[in-house]
């Protein structure tokens, strides 16, 4: 048999996704959260487009780390050492957005950023 | 505008002049961009305990300073990834030996087959390594190895200023160990113990590739009589001493 939603339910459910619309609209990020200002970068541009390391740079650092520790290859443009050639220093750049984000990676316990 | 037949020819020439020579030029004018460990290489490593001064620890520290090997003052908490230890024949007949002693990077590793999460490996050319991203600290591989060349990080590594920043540090509560200087390795150079040795020592170490027949050591192993630490256990280990 099939299924016709009576008027009420659909009238409700109509309401309900109207709401719930609403609601992401309506509630912005809350004040004094805007996104942080990072410091620019020297170089020309990056090893891969802005956008792609904004959102999947911890994937290539992982990606890249168990290559190298485990298969000894070494991407000379693609490693650690070389992001502090355009982003010389890590409490402007890095840690800025992990602290925006409350994210806590571990890479700096061990890896010594170049200045 | 028409172009002869000869012209045409020559340019063709040119052309295909070009593509032959065009992938040579880029090899050798760039650095090597992408380093990859190759399966046909096995490197090892011949001491000359006849060379080796009990005075002398240029190769200890050269390795401390090459890989952040930290020294915490405390003898029971202290790292090494290379230590001298002292031979003395058990019939008193003969001469006591100094010896340098490090991971034997064995082909069959005890401390790999032990290890609960794979952070212990052999890679490709023959290195036994430990992945410091996957070490839990469990000290299996320690109590496995009888070479005694495993340390576990018990404190938090000291703050220095002079960091060779191509070798990362450890944080508290990882395993490790003598890497035989991979991160020289892939660059083409040699482990710093062994620059130390023919440097300020008398040259008693020699490292190599002893897949390769041409190499010095596979020549020198088959020309001096040269045995290894404990070869009873079966573990063939890398690290080849003359004159024990």
């Amino acid at each position: 048999m099939d299924y016709f939603p009576t008027l009420a339910t659909r009238v409700s459910l109509a309401l309900l996704l109207v709401l719930f619309l609403g609601a992401i609209g309506v509630y912005p990020s809350t004040a004094g959260a805007d996104p942080p200002q990072l410091e620019k970068p020297k170089g020309e541009r990056c090893i891969r487009d802005t956008n792609w390391m904004r959102h999947n740079h911890m994937d290539l650092l992982k990606h890249n780390r168990s290559l190298t520790v485990r298969e000894g290859k070494r991407i000379r443009s693609e490693s650690l050492l070389q992001c502090a050639g355009c982003h010389p220093n890590r409490d402007r750049f890095c840690d800025r957005c992990h602290g925006y984000v409350a994210v806590a990676p571990d890479c700096f316990e061990c890896h010594i950023y170049p200045e | 505008m028409t172009m002869d037949r000869r012209s045409v020819l020559g340019l063709g020439g040119m052309l295909a002049a070009g593509v032959l020579l065009a992938p040579g030029l880029r090899l050798v004018a760039a650095p090597e961009e992408a380093t990859e460990a190759s399966d046909k290489r096995r490197w090892a490593m011949l001491i000359d305990t006849n060379q080796c001064d009990p005075s002398c620890t240029s190769c200890m520290k050269a390795c401390r300073v090459e890989n952040n090997v930290p020294l915490f003052g405390d003898p029971k908490r202290d790292i090494h990834w290379i230590r001298k230890v002292e031979l003395r024949p058990k019939d008193g007949k003969g001469p006591d030996r100094s010896l340098p002693m490090l991971c034997n990077h064995c082909e069959n590793p005890p401390c790999v087959h032990v290890c609960p999460t794979q952070a212990s490996f052999i890679r490709k050319d023959g290195l036994v390594l430990i992945d410091m991203h996957r070490c839990i600290g469990c000290r299996y591989c320690m109590i496995a190895c009888p070479y005694k060349a495993r340390s576990l990080v018990y404190n938090e590594p000291p703050e220095s200023a002079s960091h060779n920043r191509k070798v990362p540090r450890r944080a508290m509560g990882v395993v490790e160990k003598c890497t035989f200087c991979v991160h020289r390795l892939d660059e083409g150079g040699q482990p710093a113990c062994v620059e130390a040795c023919s440097n300020e020592g008398k040259g008693g170490m020699l490292f190599g590739d002893v897949n390769d027949p041409n190499s010095a050591i596979s020549q020198k192993l088959h020309q001096v009589l040269s045995t290894t630490i404990r070869p009873d256990l079966g573990l063939k280990p890398r690290v080849h001493y003359q004159g024990i």
